[in-house]
């Protein structure tokens, strides 16, 4: 037992520095000479990276515009993925056989690789330069993963549940939202965190479809924020600490509860 | 009446799948053999995008370094989230903490993780040469060497940019961590029972019975490689340094596409970029096949 906490604390030994020293460097004062040494906590403390960050970034409008962006996305995103998860569930087998293939397919193409065409796409649609093409992955489930998720998680609730649903003259959509989703709800919850830590941090989508600075995502307002001055690294470590925290907060506690929920379903750790 | 509405309730995953996958690929396989910035129609040049390719230097610097990029990192990743996963499955004190420190760094975004990692890996007020140079003089490291100079040498930029990606395997931890957790308790009390060793355990037992997850996480992480090589050359070596160190084939298509404007000639990088990831994938699933 000793031997496995102590390797827990060789994991958090290389794991946390990383995540500590961007806390450290932000609370730097911005312009001072750089310390001749490693220095875990500054000296003088100073909050004012934080002050120009916001200021020179325009972080309060960038922070407002992922805001938005999230909250039509991740809801979106979520109902795409159970909607068609669960339609999977239903239909013909060659159909949901077609889909999965899709999907997986989908899964395999990199970002980069379909960037070009989908550009073409939104400019004839006159939509470059709109949060629209920064929602519309939402379309997509965000990821072709989680349609695949919900569909292991509603194939796995019992047979005999649909029947009675069906003998009851329950239509799908009902069966749906009445009796599969509430069945589902951690599932739901891991699914909506990620979306929102995907979405969230989005970058190469806003930095090829958004041009106009009243437009920018906090990941772009940072990387703009960074090419201002490289140098000044408390100002942009701050401005990342800034756009870090709700997707960690939001990932932790997923993380936290999907693990939790394993354990609940009878899957004892040794 | 009840199958009309199963399909409408399919249909948006439909419809995203096919405008914003299926038709895309399609068009990113026509651009490959013409010449289009957007502005005019398309000229069909046929394989002349390809023939430009093989001649263009910056090209196969760029393939070369995925290639090794691939080599390195995906391997590499995958060991640490498969030790991490069977160093922290069992409950202890401070696990839990581990667990989540662990899985932490790969919620940071893109952006501001490369950021944090631009400041680090500065050759003169970066921490890590900061703490390198601890007890050595005149800027050198206590072996007297000097430290490495991470973002203006081609080897210490590339050898950067993998030890970035080193932390942030989360993903593929928590999924064998959850593989791991549910294998049958009983296997390994009869393996206790039989005196069999920590090293044949994990080879005789855990090995084969998550072999799967495994093999499709080496599959998915071959695929990924080629993204997450992106924001790092982007954001913390510029694609440098000078002559395109840390270019990747990512990069190289972004690159072209959205600062040369020349989409035909990043749609056959692209198509290249595919090919070499279908291939890596084939080859994967043969050597798994044969191995077990």
């Amino acid at each position: 037992m000793r031997l496995r906490t102590v390797g827990a604390v060789a994991v958090v030994a290389v794991f946390l520095p990383p995540l500590l020293m961007l806390v450290a460097g932000s609370l730097r004062e911005p312009g001072l000479p750089p310390p001749p040494g490693p220095q875990l906590v500054p000296d003088p403390l100073s909050t004012e990276g934080y002050i120009r960050a916001v200021d020179l970034g325009g972080l309060v409008r960038a922070g407002l515009n992922s805001t938005v962006v999230a909250a039509i996305a991740v809801p979106v995103s979520v109902l795409v993925a159970s909607l068609a998860g669960f339609a999977m569930t239903q239909l013909p087998r060659r159909i949901t056989a077609a889909v999965m293939a899709a999907s997986l397919v989908a899964l395999a193409a990199p970002a980069t690789a379909l960037l070009v065409p989908r550009f073409a796409l939104f400019r004839v649609l006159g939509l470059t330069d709109t949060l629209a093409p920064l929602v519309a992955p939402a379309l997509l489930a965000t990821s072709p993963l989680y349609p695949l998720v919900f569909y292991v998680a509603f194939r796995a609730l019992p047979a005999d549940l649909y029947d009675a649903c069906r003998l009851e003259d329950l239509s799908p959509l009902r069966t749906w939202w009445r009796v599969a989703m509430p069945l589902v709800r951690p599932v739901t919850a891991v699914v909506a965190a990620l979306t929102f830590v995907l979405t969230w941090s989005n970058f190469l989508d806003p930095l090829v479809y958004i041009y106009d600075r009243d437009l920018f995502t906090l990941p772009l307002a940072l990387r703009s924020l960074s090419t201002l001055d490289p140098t000044n690294f408390p100002v942009f470590l701050a401005g990342a600490v800034l756009t870090t925290i709700p997707p960690l907060v939001v990932f932790a506690l997923a993380q936290r509860h999907a693990l939790r929920h394993l354990r609940l379903h009878g899957y004892q750790e040794t | 009446m009840s199958r009309r509405q199963l399909g409408f309730m399919l249909a948006p995953y439909a419809v995203g799948m096919v405008a914003l996958v299926l038709l895309p690929a399609a068009a990113t396989l026509m651009l490959a053999f013409a010449d289009y910035d957007l502005v005019q129609p398309p000229q069909w040049t046929g394989a002349g995008n390809f023939t430009e390719l093989a001649g263009d230097g910056i090209f196969r610097t760029a393939l070369v370094n995925s290639l090794v990029f691939a080599a390195v990192a995906v391997p590499l990743r995958l060991l640490i989230a498969l030790g991490l996963a069977l160093l922290l499955h069992r409950r202890a004190r401070g696990v839990g903490t581990a667990r989540t420190a662990a899985a932490l760094p790969t919620a940071v975004p893109e952006v501001a993780y490369g950021l944090l990692w631009l400041w680090l890996f500065n050759p003169l007020y970066g921490p890590i040469n900061q703490l390198l140079r601890v007890g050595g003089e005149n800027g050198l490291t206590a072996l007297g060497r000097t430290p490495p100079q991470w973002l203006t040498d081609p080897t210490d930029a590339r050898a950067a940019i993998i030890i970035m990606s080193l932390f942030t395997v989360g993903e593929s931890f928590l999924v064998l961590l959850a593989a791991r957790l549910v294998l049958p308790p009983e296997v390994y009390e009869l393996a206790a029972v039989e005196d069999a060793t920590g090293w044949d355990v994990f080879r005789r037992i855990t090995l084969p019975l998550i072999a799967p997850v495994l093999g499709l996480l080496l599959v998915r992480d071959t695929i990924l490689s080629f993204q997450v090589s992106f924001v790092p050359a982007l954001v913390v070596t510029d694609g440098g340094p000078p002559p395109y160190a840390t270019t990747y084939l990512s990069l190289f298509v972004y690159r072209n596409a959205f600062e040369y404007l020349r989409y035909g000639y990043a749609a056959a990088a692209t198509m290249v970029m595919l090919v070499l990831t279908v291939a890596a994938v084939i080859l994967q699933w043969r050597l798994l096949r044969r191995w077990r």
